[in-house]
């Protein structure tokens, strides 16, 4: 109880919630844009909460991202363009819902059932992660080591269609995470003489790079294309709601369940959620030929699903600091800056920082709906906002956030790089997430795989001797050898 | 720009190479098998299989017509490649000119250049350019104590 009362007076405070606010906003107007992504949100927010206490930095980030999701639905009704990826999965469904005169219960429904999945993702979030929390103390670098791989095999498996191109992406960025001072004996790695190099690629510009840069780049290739622009006018979007609740009440606990277990799995985030839960809704819907013509079920089961997925995405990055989604990956880095080392550990020693997370995402739940509210009515002249103006300065907030961290111009020729190589990478079909997700994971899979290599001195046996170290090293090789597998099969000629 | 496969399998091929390469010269350390060499090396084996993958891969998608590059619609359109070529401009122009011109100049020419090169109006390309230029510097500058490079501020204050 103490913890709780401590926790909340680390959120009451004046600058908390401003903080939170701010950043609210921030993310209700980056996720409404086309082509601006609630990751991209996150990842500009971190120069930012840099120098603030981890209270407010998290909490921003928490809001920021929470509001960004689903402000990613109105575009999709609006204009048939989601404007975050996790929207995609039933943009179409919006908008012909719109077409057909049921705009505002689609907005409705966009809002409403966004906050609710949030919370019910934070329910099973404050539930699951103090338990899992206590099973983690027991773990050794034997347990970290297979779980990093295990997380890592997931987040490649699950967040493409191209294993391939996902695995070559992550062994790029736990390639990256080697630059600098290796940290079993110190010795420096790939620095090519630069002392700036020592302390490896720095995390912040990089990630502004791959996920800020790169879109900066795909923006200026079609800006000036014809858009669309917003005709429809915006009634009361409260109005059935109630109705809506008590006729999909059960396929709302479904797909809230499903999109925290996939925000939980690592790699895969609110995206992948909405897809996969639409489909579930599809499947088993009483009436699934309405599917693709403007029907709401759909709607209500993938709104839900990604914003609990955002949620369960913190639970295996507070516990095992293995980030279930990219913006967690993110946050990781940023827990990693604050101190905070994530871990079962954190949950011994700050539980009033845990808890103070906890209390934010309520917060950012409980708000969604009143400025939801507020950035649907605004959502005409948000996305009509000249982008011509606004993508140069979002490339001088990469360009001084990336700054910010390091104070030095390696971070602005990081930017430069890194941003060419995503942009490059994610044209030929290799996911840029996997990158971030092995530069953040790099140094504490080299740390427990050296570790453990040195504790069992070659006898590669000893990697399995512990139970759970067995059943998980087991459980990775098993899901290598699937792939190994699937990969040799002579494939069909179309595939 | 799509590359075939098998360009980008064998970027990375080479990639590993340099990476395996560049690890030769880590030193050993006695009583210990296991040197600072030994995860660099791993990871540039499965690059290395990455990369053959893909090689493979593109080999048999060029023998059904695949093209070792598709030439992206964008490449036709002169105004797309200059905005593309300008993005990448206005980074070099932050590298080499930020220290000695300062932020706010440096800062003001990039946004007024690239929002009118993407279309925008001059006057309010270079009204957004003043203000965010000027917003950022407060906001980084002033209350985060960012020390953004004063440049040419100096010859003045």
């Amino acid at each position: 109880m103490d913890i709780l009362i401590q926790a909340f007076l680390l959120v009451v405070r004046p600058d908390v919630i401003v903080t939170i606010l701010l950043a609210s906003l921030f993310g209700l107007f980056v996720g409404a844009i086309p082509g601006l992504t609630a990751t991209m949100a996150t990842a500009l927010l971190v120069p930012v909460t840099f120098f603030m206490d981890p209270i407010p930095a998290l909490g921003a980030i928490v809001t920021a991202s929470a509001m960004a999701i689903f402000s990613g639905d109105i575009p999709a009704a609006l204009l048939r363009m989601p404007g975050t990826p996790a929207s995609a999965a039933y943009t179409d469904e919006s908008y012909k819902l719109g077409k057909k005169g049921m705009l505002d219960l689609t907005l409705g429904t966009n809002v409403v059932f966004s906050a609710m999945g949030g919370m019910f993702g934070v329910a099973i979030l404050v539930f699951a992660a103090p338990w899992l929390a206590e099973v983690a103390l027991k773990f050794s670098s034997f347990e970290y080591f297979w779980l990093a791989c295990l997380g890592l095999t997931c987040a490649v498996f699950i967040s493409t269609t191209d294993p391939v191109k996902g695995f070559a992406s992550l062994f790029l960025g736990l390639a990256f995470a080697t630059v600098g001072i290796d940290p079993v004996v110190g010795h420096p790695r790939f620095t090519f003489g630069s002392i700036e190099l020592l302390q490896g690629i720095s995390f912040i510009p990089a990630m502004i790079a791959l996920f800020a840069v790169s879109e900066v780049l795909r923006q200026a290739l079609v800006i000036g294309d014809p858009v669309e622009q917003v005709s429809a006018h915006i009634g009361n979007i409260f109005k059935g709601i109630g109705a809506m609740i008590r006729r999909y009440k059960f396929n709302f606990l479904r797909s809230s369940t499903i999109g925290v277990a996939i925000g939980a799995l690592p790699g895969a985030g609110g995206d992948i959620a909405a897809w996969i839960t639409y489909a579930v809704s599809k499947k088993f819907s009483k009436e699934p030929e309405k599917f693709g013509t403007g029907h709401i079920e759909g709607i209500v089961d993938a709104t839900s699903a990604n914003n609990a997925a955002l949620a369960g995405a913190w639970i295996p990055a507070l516990v095992f600091g293995i980030p279930g989604d990219s913006i967690t990956a993110i946050v990781i880095g940023v827990l990693y800056m604050k101190g905070m080392n994530p871990g079962p550990t954190v949950f011994l020693h700050n539980p009033q920082l845990i808890y103070g997370v906890f209390i934010i995402f309520i917060i950012a739940n409980l708000m969604l709906v009143p400025l939801g509210l507020i950035a649907i009515k605004s959502a005409k002249q948000i996305l009509r906002l000249p982008r011509q103006l606004l993508i140069p300065i979002i490339l001088m907030f990469c360009i001084v956030g990336a700054f910010a961290i390091t104070n030095s111009i390696l971070a602005v020729v990081i930017l430069l790089v890194l941003g060419i190589l995503g942009w490059v990478l994610e044209e030929n079909g290799f996911p840029v997430a996997p990158i971030i997700l092995g530069m953040v994971l790099g140094e504490m899979l080299e740390m427990n795989f050296m570790t453990s290599m040195i504790k069992a001195d070659g006898s590669f046996l000893a990697f399995f001797e512990r139970p759970i170290a067995g059943v998980l090293g087991a459980m990775t090789l098993l899901v290598w050898a699937g792939m190994i597998w699937t990969g040799l099969r002579p494939k069909r000629a179309a595939a | 720009m799509r590359a075939n496969d098998a360009i980008c399998g064998l970027v990375l091929l080479v990639l590993a190479a340099v990476m395996a390469a560049l690890t030769i010269p880590f030193p050993e350390f006695p009583g210990q098998n296991y040197g600072p060499d030994l995860l660099p090396r791993i990871l540039s084996v499965a690059l290395a299989i990455c990369g053959a993958l893909l090689i493979k891969r593109g080999w048999q998608a060029r023998g059904q017509g695949d093209p070792w590059f598709t030439r992206p619609a964008w490449l036709g359109v002169p105004i797309k490649v200059m905005r593309l070529l300008l993005v990448i401009a206005a980074l070099l122009f932050y590298i080499f000119a930020g220290d000695p011109l300062g932020f706010l100049p440096v800062s003001f020419i990039i946004i007024a250049v690239l929002a009118i090169a993407f279309g925008g109006r001059p006057f309010w390309a270079l009204v957004a350019a003043l203000v965010a230029t000027l917003a950022i510097n407060y906001f980084f500058g002033s209350i985060m104590r960012v020390p953004l490079p004063r440049g040419i501020l100096d010859l003045f204050v």
